[in-house]
């Protein structure tokens, strides 16, 4: 393991993102090109992130110690803590070009790259891992509690593990 | 301002502020906070507004707003800011440390204690089942960060609207046909947005 490149994959992935899925386009990208992880382990450490406490981009933490253990988590760590500390130069500038349109512009353009590339990623990784009837119904199941926000995500998790688990 | 600062010192030593109390609260809400980032915003909400009453709901909004337009976890750029905002560059480190220690801990350990049951197969089918959940709570999630993106665009005319749609479909298809570095093409996504909404925000402004 290349320790370095692997602390500027995954220190890149998290700097030109934002919130905790942001990075998972670049890492997908990056990980699975160099060879360093599986599309399982993606699914991995995305269902461990969403067990854990704290932030939920803490899965990057998880799949970095799946790939490469307590080295790559604690790199992967120290990845996730830098661009952050960027916030006190915005706070810096804020009040200048908070009402600036290009500046919204910025932000809605990133989010719908975000966005769409994740949703990618993430059917990429669903097929990877076979896909039947029952799983789609539980996808779908579950992106219309999540919308009528009636159901705790947590409880939604619960169920689908509960299924799985009784079901094999 | 230095009476400010001063009162501002004062109020929260009144409201039982120290280093110490800063970072058993944090250590609270790192180890504490499962469900995600929704929780942990909510505990965050709820130590330090409401039960403590260390920065006010107008504060938080206002670190909430900035930490959109900061790269890298949203709410590890809220804890540096009420860190901050606190106790400078010590009540940083502290706020920092007392969310992510006991957070990462625990993910490591969930992650290793996994890794010994990886190979049961009733592990691994729970594993896609919940996964599939995952796939469609992220659906409602990314619909809820669109939606308001679509629908402030279609009120501001056909070019905006054009443009939405056009940035979220077409930087779909370019990354399946050519897959390019996605860094890159946040850079574009968002350069293309600022020259958009530019643009359009002058013409609006010379039609009036």
């Amino acid at each position: 393991m290349y320790w370095l490149l692997f602390f500027a994959v995954v220190l890149k992935a998290v700097l030109f993102s934002t919130g905790g899925m942001g990075p998972l386009p670049s890492l997908h990208n990056d990980l699975i090109a160099y060879g360093w992880s599986t599309e399982k382990e993606f699914t991995e450490a995305l269902a461990i992130g969403q067990l854990t406490p704290g932030p939920s981009g803490l899965w990057v933490l998880s799949l970095c110690y799946l790939v490469a253990g307590l080295p790559g988590a604690l790199l992967s760590c120290l990845a996730l803590l830098l661009p952050p500390q960027l916030i006190l130069l915005v706070q810096y500038g804020y009040s200048r070009i908070a009402g600036h349109e290009a500046t919204q512009g910025v932000l809605d353009g990133v989010v719908l790259v975000i966005v769409s590339f994740s949703v990618l990623v993430l059917a990429e990784i669903m097929k990877s891992n076979g896909l039947d009837i029952s799983l789609l119904i539980i996808t779908a199941v579950s992106a219309a509690l999540a919308i009528s926000r009636r159901v705790s995500a947590n409880y939604i998790l619960a169920v689908a593990a509960l299924v799985g688990f009784i079901a094999n | 301002m230095k009476d400010h600062r001063e009162n501002k010192v004062w109020e929260l030593k009144q409201s039982g502020f120290s280093l110490g109390a800063l970072l058993r609260v944090w250590l609270i809400i790192g180890a504490t906070s499962f469900g995600g980032g929704a929780m942990t915003q909510y505990l965050i909400q709820d130590h330090f507004i409401y039960r403590r009453s260390w920065i006010t709901e107008e504060e938080y909004a206002h670190f909430w707003a900035m930490c959109q337009i900061a790269p890298g976890i949203n709410l590890l750029a809220v804890t540096i800011l009420i860190g901050n905002h606190l106790a400078g560059r010590m009540g940083v480190a502290i706020s920092l440390l007392g969310l992510v220690l006991p957070s990462a801990v625990i993910t490591i350990a969930i992650s290793a204690a996994y890794s010994s049951i990886s190979q049961y197969p009733r592990v691994q089918s729970a594993l896609r089942t919940v996964f599939a959940a995952i796939f469609g709570i992220s659906l409602a999630t990314n619909w809820r960060m669109v939606r308001p993106i679509l629908l402030a665009n279609y009120k501001h005319g056909w070019q905006r609207f054009a443009f939405t749609l056009g940035l979220f479909t077409g930087s779909a298809v370019f990354y399946m046909v050519c897959k390019p570095p996605v860094a890159i093409l946040y850079i574009l996504g968002g350069l293309f947005g600022a020259a958009v909404y530019w643009r359009t925000a002058k013409k609006s402004d010379e039609g009036e």
